[in-house]
């Protein structure tokens, strides 16, 4: 017989328990596919009212909370998940109030970890039993929709029919009888009404005994609707609290003083006392990170903090620099590679049956995050429970972090994730937390904000790796890619950074799918192709970069496709788009981004055009730009084009598409971390420069209509921003530039 | 000291050198005021000092002794947001959020000295770092901001 699949919260009530607060634990919808423990959420911090489920809680005044627990640092997960729920549970996103809950189980980001489209209500696989018993709760990789698409609307739809179900039982109807509107269940016979606040306590013990099905596309009222962000308002009037905005009572603040080698470490201060004697200055603490000083105000513990006289062991690098790492990344294009990850066809042989071998090798520099909002975290340690305050993109990893580095149980840790003032993968790191959390060790009982100046933050940064690509490539008369042979060499980003992050996951270099990403599955129709690549060990420590390994890779191939299209006496676009019969969904972006982008007009200005797939969804761009002196360019204007299948907040994704090419537009104009006797030569902003109004396009987004499952938006903007600027440079100069960032071949941009 | 923020009279006992947004961050708790840099390089920190956008992380307090400073926290009248903050809303600037606070007074000295800006005008007064590129919609938002003091005016000189 059949299990008879029974959607509910008092099963939860039976099985789950009352936590000390009363607040019940359990998950509506979950069935028996789901281990026990993976229904468990405590509802802290949800406000007044009865929680539905692990996500919706309803106040008497219809206020509908919303547990949301992925990062916001700017891409709109607070708007587009309620929306979700929204679109299901029919209430207006005015009445919606987000909280960021607890690191517990139904909040699982899977995605992350399968890339597959999960399904919490009808039971998950068991490698994703596995990631939500974990848990695994992460903010990256752009898998916040394609995680959350169908589980948030399902955690919509299940608590529309409990209230439902809860008013047609007080009216003695039928469940059918009812209908859902804005915030109120209607009888349809008589037209009476009920909030959900007045049925939200009745809601939550309804037995459901069928996943309710969700509304089809053209039902949708929200869903593909431009909706205002949630967040924004706060955001405006300077009331959003950050991680660094934290302010408890009793609270101090630290400044930490890092190691000036990379690797390196702290061994003593001599000059504490002296330091301990100005004023502000409550405590100097040595600690495994470097030294730091906790004063009553963040200038006075900064100024501090700089006055401390330290010993330091370099750990033997300090002889690390960039000439050295340029050095070796040349070497191991010239040794044989440590992994193949594509190879279609036999690329030597169609090389030496050719004459005209296109031959080149590119470049790209080490990139800091540079997260607006420095480094910071809050920590009261006490002896018996700890508590953190931290912009962090996986607060289940916050969680071990501080488990471990108080030996306290986990359910004695709490973590609050306030807004993030930007993330780009440098807040999935626990490095900052660690030093934090050691610091207020040493200050037990009391809130200590430790803050990283903007120096510390820039020269102790996960970084992109510094790359190399050597490419070969035979091109027939008529057009054809007879042969690709791209060569990569790089640090690895997920060996060094999953050792970090978990180091149960860590990744062998041969293994790490993210050094090649962008380089391989390329559309094109190509006769051989191969792409291999090599591993740069160091002990400099990198890490996810918005976009990752396409951040470099669409770089490098889509400027060799440019090369490749001018060898053969083509026109780029056309070049490109003779390859992509076979994949109809790039051919449309393409052309698509072509006819945006004016393509081809006669209008003195020059044009560069980059198609590239990141993170499940394509994107073209089409920079236009225009020369005003020697070297001297106005990017006027980026036409950009992207299918991430069904989409959301489409408000929200053209803002991620313009943040995407600025972010891609910085470090192509400008971005480079150097290395000079084991540290990093950058300090701030003005060694380190971002592109700014003056320099800034004007942008064009076009979204496509595709009805497919959805794919991620926070990335995909960035990589074919650089090969469209340097492909439109190339049009304007005939210079081909193989290197970035463009500043070192002289170019300037106003 | 004596400060005046916001329209109120506000003392505090710091050292003369400690600057503005340190004083407003961790000795009043005012944080909407950001720390972005330290070197005025980024403009998080911009307040308006007697109506003009100044880079509050590298001025002394002292220097701000006696003069209106304006932050985030008093753009907002009692009749309700500026026309520049409403402009932010209307046009779905902010992002992550983080620089929007110092964006937002730069643009308020830019109209206070500009009342009709050019994109050249904008490129040269607004030149704080966004991270996230809201450039686009911010230069659209002083545009429309722009407009709504210049037809606010003219109602008022019209009465």
């Amino acid at each position: 017989m059949a299990k008879k699949k029974i959607f509910t919260r008092r099963n939860f009530l039976i099985t789950g328990g009352v936590l000390g607060t009363g607040v019940v634990i359990g998950v509506a919808g979950l069935n028996s596919h789901v281990n026990k423990k993976l229904k468990k959420y405590s509802g802290k911090g949800m406000g007044e009212g009865d929680s539905i489920n692990a996500w919706i809680r309803i106040a008497p005044d219809n206020t509908v909370t919303m547990a949301i627990a992925r990062a916001e640092m700017g891409q709109g997960v607070y708007t587009a998940l309620p929306m979700l729920i929204a679109e299901e549970l029919e209430i207006p996103m005015s009445s919606i109030r987000v909280v960021h809950p607890q690191p517990e189980s139904p909040y699982a980001n899977t995605f992350l970890l399968t890339q597959k489209e999960p399904n919490i209500f009808k039971g998950y696989s068991m490698m994703e039993k596995v990631y939500a018993y974990l848990p695994i709760i992460g903010t990256g990789g752009s898998t916040t929709i394609p995680d959350g698409f169908n589980n948030m609307r399902y955690a919509g739809a299940t608590a529309r029919e409990m209230l439902k179900q809860a008013a047609a039982d007080q009216w003695g109807t039928n469940r059918n009888k009812v209908k859902a509107e804005a915030g109120f269940m209607i009888n349809t016979a008589n037209n009476e009404r009920l909030s959900y606040g007045e049925l939200a306590s009745a809601a939550r013990n309804i037995e459901l005994k069928e996943l309710p099905a969700l509304k089809k596309r053209n039902e949708w009222k929200l869903i593909g609707t431009k909706a205002d962000r949630l967040d924004i308002p706060e955001k405006v009037f300077g009331q959003a609290e950050f991680g660094i905005d934290v302010r408890k009572e009793g609270m101090l603040f630290a400044a930490m003083r890092h190691p000036s080698v990379i690797g390196g470490k702290i061994t003593g201060i001599s000059n504490q006392a002296e330091v301990e004697q100005l004023k502000g200055v409550k405590k100097v603490v040595l600690t495994d990170f470097g030294a730091a000083v906790i004063a009553d105000n963040t200038w006075r513990a900064r100024n501090a903090s700089l006055m401390l006289d330290v010993e330091e062991d370099d750990a033997g690098n300090g002889n690390i620099n960039s000439e050295a790492i340029q050095a070796s990344l040349e070497k191991i294009l010239d040794e044989p590679p440590l992994a193949t990850p594509e190879a279609e066809g036999d690329v030597e042989a169609a090389l030496s049956g050719t004459d005209k071998v296109i031959e080149h090798t590119y470049k790209v520099p080490y990139l800091a995050h540079a997260t607006m909002e420095p480094l910071n975290c809050t920590a009261l340690i006490n002896d018996d429970s700890a508590e953190v305050w931290i912009g962090h993109q996986a607060s289940s990893v916050c969680k071990d972090v501080v488990a471990a580095a108080t030996g306290l149980d986990k359910e004695n840790v709490t973590i609050n994730v306030p807004y993030l003032g930007g993330g780009f993968g440098r807040r999935g790191e626990p490095d900052y937390l660690k030093k934090a959390v050691a610091v207020a060790q040493q200050m037990k009982g009391v809130p200590v904000q430790t803050v990283f100046t903007r120096e510390e933050d820039m020269r102790n940064d996960m970084y992109r790796p510094a790359a190399l690509s050597r490419f070969r490539a035979a091109v027939s008369e008529d057009g054809e890619i007879l042969a690709w042979d791209n060569k990569l060499a790089l640090q690895s980003v997920s060996h060094s950074s999953m050792a970090r992050i978990m180091p149960s996951m860590a990744t062998a270099p041969e293994d790490d799918e993210a050094t090649a990403e962008g380089a391989i599955h390329l559309p094109y129709v190509m006769k051989n192709r191969r792409t291999a690549f090599g591993d740069y060990a160091s002990p400099i420590q990198v890490g996810f970069w918005r976009s990752v390994g396409s951040s470099q890779n669409a770089f490098f191939t889509e400027s060799f496709m440019d090369e490749c299209a001018h060898a053969a006496g083509k026109d780029p676009y056309e070049f490109r788009l003779s390859k992509l019969n076979d994949a109809p969904r790039f051919k449309a972006v393409l052309e698509k981004v072509a006819q945006l982008g004016n393509w081809g007009a006669n209008d003195g200005k020059y044009r560069g055009i980059a198609l590239h797939k990141s993170f499940g969804s394509i994107v073209g761009e089409v920079c236009t730009i225009s020369q005003v002196g020697e070297k001297q360019f106005s990017i006027d204007e980026f036409a950009c084009v992207i299918d991430c299948g069904i989409y959301v907040n489409p408000d929200t994704i053209e803002a991620q598409m313009e943040s995407g090419i600025i972010f891609g537009l910085s470090a192509a104009l400008y971005g480079e971390i150097t290395w000079e006797d084991g540290g990093v030569v950058q300090q701030n902003f003005p060694q380190y420069d971002m592109v700014r109004m003056n320099v800034a396009p004007n942008i064009k987004v076009h979204i496509m209509e595709v009805d497919e499952y959805p794919g991620g938006v926070g990335e995909p903007g960035t990589p074919p921003a650089a090969p469209a600027l340097a492909n439109a440079l190339f049009a304007a100069t005939g210079e081909r530039v193989r290197e970035l960032p463009l500043m070192k071949a002289g170019y300037t941009f106003a | 000291m004596n400060l005046n923020i916001n329209g109120k009279d506000i003392g505090v006992d710091v050292e003369p050198n400690m600057p503005l947004l340190w004083v407003l961050r961790d000795e009043l708790n005012m944080t909407g005021t950001k720390f972005g840099c330290g070197v005025s390089a980024c403009g998080a920190c911009t307040v308006l000092v007697d109506g003009e956008a100044m880079r509050s992380c590298t001025m002394p307090v002292s220097m701000a002794e006696g003069k209106q400073i304006t932050t985030i926290e008093g753009v907002s009248t009692s009749s309700g947001p500026s026309a520049v903050q409403q402009a932010w809303i209307v046009h779905q600037v902010p992002q992550c959020g983080y620089c929007q606070s110092g964006m937002i007074l730069a643009a308020e000295s830019l109209l206070n000295e500009n009342s009709e800006p050019t994109d050249a005008d904008i490129d040269e007064k607004i030149t704080n770092i966004c991270r996230c590129g809201t450039y686009v919609r911010a230069r659209a938002a002083i545009h429309a901001a722009a407009k709504m003091r210049r037809e606010a005016n003219e109602l008022l000189g019209s009465l």
